[in-house]
């Protein structure tokens, strides 16, 4: 096979998949009519898709390390990111619950979220269990909405300040590159079901192998290095919206009496 | 004014009444800010001038082809000592000092957080320096560069003490830029002056605030690379030497790790002061504030994230050369966008080529071309051509002295009639600026050349090549060139000490608060503060009809101002968090594969597990002390302080029988490199809990002595959250070294 009739060919029909984006979409419309931020979900929409039926699925699905981790980085940090902003300002997330409140509550969905689905057996699972690879998914999106949460509320008082939201972006950007830098350099296979592909289902080992040049090892490389640089970028863009918003936001507005000394 | 009087007057600056009497006291006891901010400038200055020395020699070794004014080892000495003073005894002290006199003044404090441990900080500059000069004694200085690639720098191959003396030395000076960083960070934290919030900071106090951040997070990086190499060089372990099974890459990762964002720990000041000078020097406030101190936030972020793009000759594969390229590259946007505010700054100003101001607009154009250079650099085929030629030594003088060295004498000339209450004189300045500036790229630009046509550094030699010769020549005028304006620059410094103009309060019009109080400042620093409203007071003080938006007060982060004891803790514990960090990494590195002979399966688990949750509980007893102490219960917080103490005992006890045990069934440190990563994990983490014991029978003998009224003992809660980290980094200690062998 040649890599564009791999590219034509492999797309996959996730029947699941598209029928949660349809029900997300009709009740975003029943919810909040058609305004200008529907763009964000469509974007959302059209991504959470793409990762699930294009080849890039196909080669998550048991050939390589590196087009999960991108997979993974898409569901947890991308796709629930867009759906916060696609949500009208005046839309309230504000909870009583202290679980959703907390800003530590956030950070540990997020990292966690990283860790503990790069741990072996459950690395390993989500690729050969199409339950634990339902369940993995899911879990990517709701984790990676609690952890944005903290950062992208609708509600100006229901995010962090900036400085902080500074702090739990970079925290976060640190204990994941840990585990990319961990991933990158570690001498053993961290989901050694992608080290040894059991079936060559679609026969495209040899492409990937001989044409691509991408070997299992130099595949765990890189997908340690998307999560190590890659992913801190995604951290970083949102560190420079933080700092925006917190030199622009007061400014913008009339100029505020100051306390007295 | 005769020339008596006048250096009288000066001593009457320099010193009370009452300290003249024991003048040698004054300074060397001293907690003041300002004095201590002189001394890591004048310690600074010492080591400039061996430093400097050294590069001269250097220079004269390679004047003419095929010399034999060095010998090789001499060389190799000479560049080693070079490169090691001059970033850890020159760069950081001096920049450290200025910024730890200038910040208490420019947010309205009387002094930083911590006083004592700011004169600690400083204390430790010069033994450092000692302890690494004093290898000249003890059988040779270190020969291995300023960054010591192991297996050079390993025992077999350097066998003399220098490289002993070297690590040990930069433990110290790691140690003391640490507690530095924790005070800066304190100080702007806890010791603002009221209404100079978090947003009205001034340029030079905010990027201090963020280059301090940086400063604790990769120093403790650095140290946790000097105790592993000192463990193999001192109690045979095996991290880094390959026939030991180490990896010798490892301590390059982890060496540049710190070592790409230390550039930025001594950039970041720099930038600092040009982001000062250049706009009082234009009559202009800066251009984007908020671009400029947004971008210092993300090359401080991004400082940590490419460390690698040192290490594209080692051969890491194209995919890893490939992210960081594409990192390295992405500095030069925010490093950029300060180029364009600093010029745009000057465009349509009034500007006054003063001596401080010529200075940074020099260091702003030599950065450029050291910046072009560097992006050069991040791509990785032109890396493997030009690394380790001059090419690359010309690129990072252009940084280290084109932009730091130059931003750093503009920075004295722009703040010495504050220190002094005298001005430089603006004459000789200029001398001292065009000699430095012809000086430093007659010595350095030719470099670009040399290197692109082959000449390898730290060489002691070469062979009379075309062109090689006079360029190499033209190279060490320059260098003399440098040493003739250093030598200016001192009898400057001491001539305006002495005979300079009296300077007044604010000699350059400028607008932040160390212009508002006298020069030099008394010692509590201000009298009255102007009210604070944006982020230039005195220019709103002096044009009262025209004044700066106000900064507005939005929010509580505006006026956050954490408890001092607790905040220092807290940074404390982040900068641990980073050495601990390394030592856990490098375990699992070395333990990923199970290794033949004795490993963490031959361990007590069960034993451990019991002195485990003796630690753990201990976590839980401060907690009940601290709710004793909140319940004005003294006698309830000391009893179960008391059994804090017992549970932390009976867990070093319960470690210091597993290592004897250890030790008697042979497995030692240089066993193999699970006995040198476990010894070295657990032991810092057990010498950790020794020092938090200490510190609460401390807390102890405290509470038992004193008066404590109204539950207030903030003592007690820092030891608390010290204590609780230690905890949790046995958390994962324990998890990964005991528990993680048996499920895997």
């Amino acid at each position: 096979m040649t890599t564009q009739q791999f590219l034509t060919s492999e797309w996959t029909w996730n029947t699941a998949g598209l029928v949660f984006s349809g029900v997300v979409l009709t009740a975003y419309l029943w919810a909040f009519n058609i305004n200008r931020r529907i763009l964000y979900l469509l974007a959302a929409l059209a991504l959470f898709a793409l990762t699930l039926m294009s080849p890039l699925n196909a080669l998550a699905a048991g050939y390589l390390f590196s087009a999960h981790m991108l997979q993974h980085i898409l569901l947890l940090l991308i796709v629930p990111a867009l759906v916060l902003m696609s949500l009208p300002r005046w839309v309230s997330l504000g909870s009583r619950s202290w679980l959703i409140a907390n800003p530590f509550v956030g950070w540990i969905a997020g990292v966690s979220a990283m860790w503990l689905w790069h741990a072996r057996p459950l690395c390993n699972a989500a690729v050969s269990s199409q339950l634990v690879n339902a369940l993995q998914i899911s879990s990517l999106l709701l984790l990676g909405t609690i952890f944005w949460r903290q950062i992208l509320a609708p509600r100006e008082e229901e995010r962090m300040s900036p400085p902080g939201a500074v702090l739990y972006l970079f925290s976060a950007c640190v204990a994941c590159s840990i585990l990319g830098i961990l991933i990158t350099f570690s001498p053993v296979s961290v989901c050694p079901i992608y080290a040894q592909p059991a079936a060559d289902r679609l026969g495209i080992l040899n492409l990937i192998q001989s044409n691509w040049g991408i070997i299992p090892e130099k595949d765990q490389q890189i997908g340690g290095l998307l999560m190590w640089v890659p992913m801190c970028f995604v951290y970083l863009s949102a560190i420079v919206a933080q700092l925006a918003r917190w030199f622009a936001h007061p400014l913008a507005s009339a100029p505020v009496m100051d306390k007295p000394l | 004014m005769n020339e008596n009087t006048s250096i009288t007057a000066t001593v009457v600056h320099l010193l009370t009444p009452a300290e003249r009497q024991h003048w040698k006291l004054a300074w060397l006891s001293t907690v003041d800010h300002k004095r201590i901010g002189i001394l890591y400038m004048l310690t600074g200055l010492v080591f400039f001038v061996i430093a400097g020395i050294e590069a001269l020699l250097i220079r004269l070794q390679l004047m003419v082809p095929n010399n034999t004014l060095l010998g090789p080892d001499t060389y190799n000495w000479m560049f080693t000592m070079h490169g090691t003073t001059m970033i850890f005894l020159v760069a950081m002290p001096v920049l450290f000092g200025i910024m730890n006199y200038i910040l208490p003044l420019q947010i309205g404090a009387r002094d930083m957080a911590f006083p004592r441990l700011n004169a600690l900080g400083v204390w430790l500059v010069p033994f450092g320096g000692i302890l690494l000069h004093f290898s000249f004694l003890a059988g040779g200085p270190p020969a291995v560069g300023w960054f010591a690639y192991t297996p050079l720098s390993e025992t077999p191959y350097s066998s003399q003490l220098g490289v002993d003396y070297w690590a040990i030395s930069l433990l110290v000076l790691g140690i003391g830029s640490v507690s530095a960083g924790i005070n800066f960070i304190v100080t702007v934290l806890t010791q603002r002056a009221p209404g100079m919030t978090l947003r009205r900071l001034p340029l030079f106090s905010w990027m201090t605030f963020m280059n301090a951040f940086l400063v604790i997070l990769v120093l403790p990086i650095l140290n946790a690379a000097l105790v592993m190499l000192l463990i193999d060089r001192l109690l045979n372990g095996r991290f880094f030497l390959p026939f030991g099974g180490g990896s010798a890459i490892l301590w390059q990762h982890i060496f540049w790790a710190f070592g790409h964002p230390e550039v930025y720990i001594v950039a970041i000041p720099a930038f600092a002061i040009l982001s000062e000078v250049i706009p009082v020097f234009s009559r202009k406030p800066i251009f984007g504030h908020e671009f400029v101190a947004a971008s210092t936030v993300i090359i401080v972020f991004l400082s940590l994230l490419v460390w690698a793009h040192h290490m594209f000759t080692v051969g890491l594969g194209r995919a890893v050369d490939l992210f960081f390229v594409a990192a390295s590259v992405l500095i030069a946007v925010p490093t950029g966008v300060k180029l364009f505010n600093w010029s745009a700054t000057m465009v349509g100003g009034r500007v006054r080529f003063t001596t401080p101001m010529l200075f940074c607009v020099a260091a702003l154009l030599q950065f450029l071309i050291g910046g072009l250079t560097g992006v050069s650099h991040a791509v990785a085929p032109l890396d493997w051509q030009t690394k380790n030629s001059y090419y690359l030594v010309a690129h990072f003088h252009n940084i280290f002295v084109g932009l730091i060295v130059f931003a750093i004498l503009g920075g004295i000339y722009y703040w010495f009639p504050k220190m002094s209450g005298r001005m430089m004189s603006e004459r000789i300045g200029k001398w001292v600026f065009w000699l430095m500036t012809i000086g430093f790229n007659l010595t350095f630009m030719i470099q670009h050349v040399l290197g692109l046509a082959g000449m390898p550094r730290r060489t002691f030699t070469y062979p009379d090549l075309p062109g090689w010769t006079w360029m190499n020549m033209v190279s060490t005028i320059g260098a003399f060139f440098m040493a003739a304006a250093s030598i200016l620059f001192v009898w400057d410094l001491v001539a305006s000490l002495f005979r300079g103009k009296p300077a007044g309060d604010n000699p350059w019009n400028a607008w932040t608060l160390e212009w508002a109080t006298t020069s030099p400042p008394p010692h509590e620093n201000f009298n009255a503060l102007p009210p604070i409203h944006s982020r230039r007071p005195l220019w709103d003080y002096a044009n009262p009809d025209r004044p700066d938006p106000v900064v507005p007060v939005g929010g509580a982060i505006d006026t956050f101002r954490p408890d001092k004891i607790k905040a220092g803790v807290i940074t404390f514990i982040i900068s641990e968090a980073g050495f601990f960090g390394v030592l856990i990494l490098a375990y699992l590195f070395y333990n990923a594969t199970s290794q033949s002979g004795p490993g963490a399966q031959q361990l007590d688990v069960l034993k451990t597990t019991i002195f485990s949750v003796c630690l753990f509980a201990s976590s839980f007893t401060i907690w009940r002390s601290e709710v004793g102490l909140r319940a004005n219960n003294l006698g309830k917080m000391k009893a179960w302080l008391i059994a804090t103490i017992v549970l932390g005992g009976i867990f070093i006890v319960g470690q210091g029988l597993e290592y004897w045990s250890l030790f008697q069934s042979g497995v030692t440190v240089g066993l193999d490199l699970f006995a040198t990563t476990f010894f070295t994990l657990t032991g810092f983490h057990g010498l950790h809990v020794s020092f938090g014991l200490l510190a609460l029978l401390v807390v102890l003998g405290v509470a038992s002595v004193s008066n404590l009224k109204n539950g207030r003992f903030p003592a007690l809660g820092a030891v608390g959250y010290y204590w609780h980290f230690v905890d949790v980094v046995w958390v994962f200690v324990f998890s990964i070294v005991y528990l993680w062998p048996l499920i895997r």
